[in-house]
């Protein structure tokens, strides 16, 4: 197979390099939420920034290592960090502490409407509406990740040897649990919320289905799985962790048991380490082990544009504004390229 | 591979009370102009209070690869990619384990866990025994002997506490266990910090340094499964199939029982000479350069384990020899 990636490093620079903004931040870009017409980005040297086209972005100290993980919040973001804080951070700069747990870590944090939610340790915390305490849901060992499905309804934690999904009803949470050995990481829910899908400490993905917990084994990963993204109305879950972006059909009552995948954006020698849905189409960013980002449909007679040549970096984080018109890539070294999407913008 | 910027992680080890807090807080305070983090575990000892402490639970996963003793800290693969997220550079990370933790799991997460692999690299691991307790430890709690079996330094602390020839005695049981650490007698834990991190003992090219005429095995200790150490050597080139096909079956079926082994290897028709080392079943090996001129081309092995007798050591090398 030719690769997509190759053919492309021979080139200068990209038509978004030429007409889009790039800012050396000198620390790792950690992960990214849209906001507006705003994108936050936070860092390996504790600060969010907020980037926003013909602006300079704005610094916001937030904490005093590292930005570990971030959530949008209504016009906010919720951040938390390995100084122990939980906060609420809005674009003018203004920082609310929510919780300090003093020399424990804030791993994950994640929301939805008014409900604010962060791990630390094997333990969930959950602030809803108008609650100044935060209930509290323990798991055995130390959670991994956190997802809303889309109504908000029920929470999926991640943790070693499966996920527990909690509900709410009537103010008490309920769990259910779905197993399966070795640790999960990042966990997510279709958008249709008929699956739960984790990527795992084995280079694979595992995922269950909601109703009868079926298993769905994803193998034959060369490197940890670090991104993935829905894609499309079929939809694709689209992932890292290969040379190319890996497209798994969710579709059909059995999604993708027994099927195979759709490989696009071929990268050659790199590997895919962040992977990013372009909102409304059937087209994926795909991320590499260089710092270079392809666009691609989810189809393999289809050629993909480069969009960022190589940064010699590995890419950590990719967001998309609201309206399809921006674009924000950040790479581990801190290099941030900011550009319109579209050439009459 | 060697990668200039990995940063190196010293696994400190050691029973409660044997000076693990002593030293971490010395590793903490003495103005040396480096930038450490440490990674304590909560039910260790207390009294460490420093912007770069962080506290883990000692987290042990088993990996879903089908390899039976494949366990790895997982919460130290968390932590270490948390640290490696910082804009700044450490020049180190320490480990503290807890008295009752074995350090195989630690060991292993360095050679399974492809991203701290990439980023951080496995220094020494570093046992600190309290001379007036050891040798009763030794005989009660299988986790100190294999703090011993395990280590590449050994901090022998409390010296000023026993008798000269006691401390002869001590010493000479950690050689049973232990042929190759390098014991350091200390009061209050005092070696210099120079010997303790930046050692680069699981870099390939230290397997060099084993020497050739160590203690010959020994066969009086008083359990089959006490930890002992067994070594070999031979003038006879070996041959690389056949020693192929015996040490990977030996350390996929006994791996469970052999905690380290180190090797030099001269196989026949090759010039350079192979390096290798593992912990249980997981195995790091590298051709090593040309053997140096006027000197024996003999080839050396080390196994620390458990039931070492029972496993045909000896017979398994001897047919290894080229015809």
């Amino acid at each position: 197979m030719n690769a997509d990636l190759e053919t492309f490093q021979k080139s200068n620079k990209t038509e978004l390099e030429r007409r889009g903004s790039i800012f050396n931040i000198r620390a790792p870009a950690i992960e990214s939420v849209t906001i507006r017409n705003q994108i936050a980005v936070g860092f390996g040297d504790g600060t969010v920034r907020f980037f926003q086209s013909g602006f300079e972005p704005k610094t916001v100290k937030a904490h005093e290592g590292v930005v570990l993980s971030m959530a949008k919040y209504a016009d906010d973001v919720l951040t938390g960090g390995d100084d122990g804080r939980f906060l609420k951070i809005s674009s003018d700069g203004n920082i609310e502490e929510i919780f300090n747990f003093g020399s424990k870590w804030v791993d994950c944090v994640a929301s939805h409407k008014d409900t604010k939610v962060c791990s630390s340790g094997k333990t969930v915390y959950v602030w809803t509406k108008n609650r100044d305490k935060p209930q509290t849901l323990d798991h055995q060992s130390t959670v991994a990740g956190l997802a809303f499905d889309d109504k908000g309804k029920r929470l999926a934690v991640s943790r070693y040897g499966g996920v527990t999904v909690w509900k709410l009803n009537n103010n008490k949470w309920t769990s259910s649990n779905y197993t399966w050995k070795g640790s999960h990481g990042t966990v997510t829910f279709s958008p249709d919320t008929k699956y739960i899908v984790t990527a795992m400490q084995e280079n694979q993905i595992h995922g269950w289905r909601i109703n009868d917990k079926a298993d769905l084994e994803m193998r034959g990963y060369p490197s940890k799985i670090k991104s993935f993204t829905w894609v499309g109305d079929t939809p694709y879950l689209v992932t890292s962790g290969s040379s190319d972006a890996v497209c798994w059909p969710f579709d059909g009552k059995e999604g993708p048991m027994g099927r195979k995948p759709i490989v696009v954006a071929n990268g050659g020698k790199e590997l895919a380490t962040f992977v990013k849905a372009l909102n409304g189409e059937k087209a994926v960013f795909t991320g590499y082990t260089d710092g270079s980002v392809l666009l691609a449909e989810i189809d393999e007679s289809k050629k993909p544009i480069m969009i960022r040549s190589s940064t010699g970096a590995e890419v950590s984080t990719i967001a998309i504004s609201n309206d399809n018109s921006q674009i924000l890539i950040g790479d581990m070294k801190g290099s941030i390229l900011l550009s319109s999407l579209w050439a009459d913008n | 591979m060697e990668n200039t910027s990995q940063v190196p992680v010293t696994v400190l080890t050691g029973f409660l009370g044997a000076g693990k807090t002593t030293l971490l807080n010395r590793i903490l305070t003495e103005q040396h102009g480096r930038k450490y983090a440490v990674i304590v575990n909560e039910f260790g000892e207390q009294g460490i209070d420093n912007d770069l402490v962080v506290d883990a639970d000692e987290e042990v996963f088993e990996m879903n690869n089908g390899c039976i003793c494949c366990t790895v800290r997982g919460d130290l693969i968390r932590i270490l990619s948390g640290l490696m997220k910082r804009a700044d550079k450490l020049d180190a990370i320490i480990v503290e384990t807890t008295g009752l933790a074995d350090p195989a799991p630690v060991a292993q997460t360095f050679f399974v866990d492809q991203d701290v692999a990439d980023r951080t690299k496995l220094d020494a691991i570093v046992t600190v025994a309290d001379a007036v307790h050891l040798s009763s430890q030794l005989v009660d709690h299988h986790e100190a002997e294999e703090q011993i079996a395990f280590a590449d330094v050994i901090l022998l602390n409390k010296v000023e506490l026993v008798e000269d020839n006691d401390i002869v005695k001590v010493n000479d049981r950690i050689r049973k266990i232990n042929p190759f650490a390098k014991i350091i007698k200390t009061t209050r834990c005092d070696a210099p910090l120079d010997e303790i991190v930046g050692l680069n003992a699981f870099s390939l090219d230290r397997v060099l340094d084993i020497e050739p005429d160590f203690l010959e095995s020994d066969h009086d200790h008083e359990h089959d499964d006490d930890v002992t150490s067994l070594s070999f050597v031979s003038d006879t080139p070996l041959d690389m199939d056949k020693f192929q096909d015996w040490f990977g079956n030996l350390l996929r079926t006994k791996g469970q029982d052999i905690l380290r082994s180190k090797g030099i290897l001269n196989f026949k028709g090759e010039d350079e000479r192979y390096v290798f080392q593992g912990v249980h079943m997981l195995m790091d090996a590298s051709p090593m350069g040309p053997w140096p001129k006027g000197k024996d081309r003999s080839s050396r092995v080390v196994f620390i384990g458990r039931d070492l007798d029972n496993m045909n050591l000896k017979e398994g090398f001897e047919n290894c020899k080229s015809a």
